[in-house]
């Protein structure tokens, strides 16, 4: 069972994305900031990283430069309520995407595929 | 009197080199040394460096331009035999200097590079000292310009060996030193290497040699000598496309298990704000007229390479007139399949085989223009991303045409 971490600071969608998440047979764990992230991503182990970027004390454009450069193949799946980031080059260090939505259908496709990529 | 190299400063050892290949670049040449010269002092001023010329033997004075540059870092300048041309040849020539010299990082800028400043030395250096192989440009472009990039060098190295490289053809990177010796040793040389298919060669050598790799984002986007695409077109293009089969050939056992793609690390922020690149012309009715003409050039080897379906959609195309004239996608996707294919059966002879997928090219790429009219620069790079997406997408396709099904 592959095993997702989601970082958000809104409790909302931590709850949500556990809830939907677990019922798609994945194992969710979630962190409410970005504090010690990649400590946490070394003792967790988690197979994929669904990231927040605007959240109130972290920019998740900087988590996921942290993230890239320790774990260079550890998928990310920027999440984001505006596409105004994609402005900022740093976003194209993510593997994917996705405007933050009730309906996940698009961000567990994206986790499906993240999931898959393989390089030998 | 030929001289194969000159060493006035007799460097035997350098733990990093700047290197500029070059031809003909007496009138260009000394603003990217004086910068790389900046930017090793700026940068690197505590490890052991070398600015390295390699040449065509020019006979404009490029080696007494660059020799005669002052600068603080130490020069040396190798050249191929004379007669000898080849931007490939060149890189060869500087792959022996870099494992004699045994140096751990290396960093090409072009010789007519008018955009470049010392930080573009530390972004494509700095990586190679913290466990990274090779670093590729990241700048930004015009939406119209590196349409070999966009259209095919890009979508197909990502798409074959799952690594989203923006830049695979660059021609302003950095890699390690232990890549220098591989390129040495690597049975893949030829004729189209040896020239403009060095870059996408080397590319893709670093990509399936699995050597981490990481993109630097440059702020200034590349400004160089404007070239003129319909001159230059024929060569290059079946010389990079040419290579990108090739490679495809050798290593099929790679990219056959690769899925999807990944992305890479981002380095080189803190250059200010990103400057605009220079507008880019497009001619639509050359395009337009070119790709027509192609059905009357090169229709006997569409016919005997192509799938039926894919000659009858390109027939449906070539029926459209310049405002209503789109080219899919998936068209072009399927006829880049089929192409490979034919390449690697030898289904026609070599370069006819390539100067027929010309016309073609030319036909996606003003269905691209006339789509990227309207677009920011944002905008059209997001088009191209779902283009790759597409290309990814429709890997098992290729699969099952490589494997004869």
């Amino acid at each position: 069972m592959a095993k997702i971490l989601v970082v958000d600071d809104e409790e909302h969608i931590r709850l949500l994305y556990s809830e939907e998440l677990t019922e798609a047979g994945y194992e969710v764990i979630t962190a409410a900031d970005g504090y010690e992230l990649t400590e946490r991503i070394e003792k967790e182990k988690p197979d994929i990283v669904i990231l927040d970027i605007k959240m109130i004390d972290y920019n998740g454009l900087d988590l996921l430069q942290d993230i890239r450069n320790k774990f260079y193949n550890l998928p990310v799946i920027l999440c984001t309520a505006y596409d105004t980031f994609k402005e900022d080059i740093k976003s194209i260090a993510a593997d994917f995407y996705v405007i933050k939505s009730f309906d996940l259908t698009e961000l567990k496709k994206k986790i499906a595929m993240a999931l898959e990529a393989n390089i030998p | 009197m030929f001289e194969h190299e000159a060493n006035p400063d007799n460097i035997k050892k350098a733990t990093f080199v700047v290197a500029i290949p070059s031809y003909n670049e007496a009138d260009s040449i000394a603003f990217p040394v004086q910068q790389a010269d900046q930017g090793i002092q700026l940068f690197f001023g505590d490890i052991d460096s070398v600015i390295i010329n390699c040449d065509n033997n020019s006979d404009d004075g490029t080696k007494e331009i660059f020799l005669g540059i002052k600068t603080n870092t130490p020069k040396i300048y190798i050249s191929t035999e004379p007669g000898v041309k080849g931007k490939g040849r060149n890189f060869r020539n500087l792959f022996k200097k870099i494992v004699e010299l045994e140096a751990e990082g290396v960093v090409v800028v072009d010789a007519d590079l008018k955009s470049i400043t010392p930080k573009w030395i530390k972004h494509l250096g700095e990586p190679l000292f913290q466990d990274f192989g090779y670093v590729a440009p990241l700048y930004v472009r015009h939406k119209y310009d590196g349409t070999i990039t966009n259209s095919i060098a890009y979508p197909l190295t990502r798409s074959l060996y799952g690594r989203r490289v923006r830049q695979p053809i660059g021609g302003d990177f950095g890699f390690c030193g232990k890549l220098a010796k591989i390129y040495l040793e690597s049975d893949t040389w030829s004729e189209a290497i040896a020239n403009f298919g060095i870059d996408i060669w080397m590319t893709t050598l670093a990509m399936n040699e699995n050597i981490p790799i990481c993109q630097a984002f440059m702020g200034r986007p590349k400004i160089h000598r404007a070239k003129d695409p319909g001159a230059d077109l024929g060569p290059m293009f079946r010389q990079v496309v040419g290579t990108i089969f090739n490679m495809m050939i050798k290593f099929y056992p790679f990219w056959s298990n690769v899925k999807w793609s990944k992305p890479t690390s981002i380095f080189g922020f803190g250059l200010g704000e990103t400057e605009m690149p220079p507008p880019v012309k497009v001619n639509k009715e050359t395009l337009f007229t070119k790709f027509q003409n192609g059905f009357n050039t090169c229709s006997h080897i569409w016919e005997k390479i192509l799938q039926k379906e894919t000659v009858n959609k390109l027939q449906e195309v070539r029926k459209m007139n310049k405002d209503q004239f789109d080219f899919p996608t998936n068209l072009w996707i399927n006829v880049l399949i089929d192409f490979t294919v034919a390449y690697r059966d030898k289904l026609w002879v070599e370069d006819e085989l390539l100067d027929s997928l010309i016309p073609i090219y030319l036909g996606k790429t003003l269905s691209y223009v006339k789509k990227a009219e309207r677009m920011s620069i944002r905008d059209s790079e997001e088009f191209i991303e779902e283009e790759c997406l597409q290309f990814e997408a429709t890997k098992k396709l290729l699969m099952k045409h490589w494997d004869g099904e």
